[in-house]
């Protein structure tokens, strides 16, 4: 049983159709679908300047489409490409200017302490799952989050991140087996908050 | 030799095909692929599955708060077809501009180089002072109008050697042909008396005309005065004339 789900499946031609020749209302429905996993996979990669980015990937999207043929698991490949390139120019300019990291920054790039995880198990939340996913390195994270976030498969995550689909696959499974034993460890260290009672 | 290379081949496919994920890798392929383990699954496996389905949750209010600057920036960001429509009347007069102007440069080249057809070459004649066509090309007037004329032979309008004019008789030899018309003619005057003497062609009819007159009018005065002018004509078109005069005194 999937939980994951997209939005329009069997709709999806006729409103990238309709998108395509200006339909405001098509392309309000293609945003809601994929939106959410855009900016949830920007943020991970590049932080609180997500939505700056997602914007910018949105803006592609309006003056490409038309160009654009495809199923939609291909508009979600070819959108999720768009804003890999968009945080890779991210993180090229943020090198040449770089800025003191803020709080939440570090929390990002330290491993998660012990009660962070026992929270996020407690408060299960969207924002805390990827603040857990956040902590991996980074490569493993964007895998995970292309794979389990955006419903995409490891031959399209592949071609996304220019690797094999067999290293996608590597790269997966040590991401989740790493998080696991966050989770572990949370359930183990932190009792007192009832462990994972989920 | 091919027989082992190709044997060691299918066993490396083979063996790739015969290899099966580990317990905890086809875990995570279902995870992956979110999709829900079984009830009998590990906690900690259970648990990191709720993780991900908590990462690939339903959309947040926040998430979606930008729906209608989205959209708005979609509709600002839609390549319009008018500008493309504009060009095309915009190029389509600066293009027959510009085939007007060359073509109108190469009509007056050609009017000036005089190779123009010969009703093209009249009207560049009449309208831009090009040269006028050759008289080959001119065609002459079957209608023509013959007059003779006193004192010439088959002369009409022409004064040419008109007999006794009254240029024959100041006794100033004179000879003016002036053809204007599409015809052809001569004249021949002789004059005496006055020394004045006129002998005038002007061909004025498609028809050859020929014309004598004699302006032998003795002068008066105490003075003898002869005078004798020879006129020729030749009119076709636009006529060409010569004309001589002698005028004795």
């Amino acid at each position: 049983m999937l939980y994951g789900r997209f939005v329009l499946d069997g709709d999806f031609p006729d409103v990238l159709r309709l998108a395509a020749r200006g339909d405001a209302a098509a392309f309000a429905r293609l945003w809601r679908d994929t939106h959410p996993p855009l900016l949830r996979y920007l943020w991970v990669s590049v932080g609180d300047t997500a939505e700056d980015v997602a914007a910018d990937v949105w803006l592609d999207v309006a003056r490409r489409i038309g160009s654009f043929h495809g199923g939609e698991q291909e508009f979600r490949g070819w959108l999720f490409t768009m804003a890999r390139r968009k945080m890779i120019d991210r993180h090229r300019y943020e090198a040449r200017r770089p800025v003191s990291p803020t709080a939440d920054g570090e929390l990002f790039e330290r491993p998660a302490p012990d009660d962070t995880v026992a929270a996020a198990l407690e408060y299960i939340s969207t924002e805390t799952a990827l603040a857990l996913i956040a902590t991996l390195p980074r490569d493993q994270a964007e895998i995970v989050v292309l794979r389990v976030v955006a419903g995409l498969d490891a031959n399209a995550v592949a071609q996304i991140v220019g690797k094999s689909p067999g290293a996608v696959r590597v790269a997966a499974h040590r991401g989740l087996r790493t998080l696991r034993e966050h989770v572990a460890s949370a359930t183990v260290t932190s009792p007192g908050r009832g462990g994972v009672t989920l | 030799m091919r027989v082992f290379t190709a044997s060691l081949a299918e066993m490396w496919f083979s063996a790739r095909g015969r290899t099966r994920l580990s317990p905890d890798e086809a875990t995570a392929e279902l995870m992956l692929a979110r999709r829900r383990l079984g009830q009998h699954a590990p906690e900690s496996q259970r648990t990191l599955e709720l993780v991900l389905a908590a990462a690939a949750g339903p959309a947040t209010e926040r998430e979606l708060a930008g729906e209608a600057a989205a959209v708005t920036t979609f509709l600002a960001a839609l390549p319009e077809p008018e500008p493309a429509r504009r060009r095309g009347p915009r190029r389509i007069p600066a293009l027959a501009v510009a085939f007007m102007f060359v073509a109108l440069v190469t009509l007056c080249g050609t009017a000036e180089a005089g190779a123009l057809p010969a009703p093209l070459q009249r009207l560049a004649h009449q309208a831009i002072n090009a040269p006028a066509p050759p008289p080959a090309m001119r065609v002459p007037r079957p209608t023509a109008d013959v007059t003779p004329g006193p004192g010439a032979t088959g002369s009409h309008l022409a004064s040419a050697g008109s007999g006794p004019s009254q240029e024959a008789r100041t006794g100033k030899p004179s000879a003016s042909p002036k053809p204007t018309h599409t015809s052809d003619s001569q004249g021949n005057g002789n004059g005496s008396g006055q020394p004045t003497a006129s002998a005038s062609a002007k061909p004025t009819s498609s028809t050859t005309d020929n014309g004598k007159g004699n302006g032998g009018t003795p002068g008066q005065g105490g003075s003898n005065s002869n005078g004798n002018g020879n006129g020729n004509g030749h009119g076709n078109g636009h006529g060409n004339g010569n004309g001589n005069g002698n005028g004795n005194g």
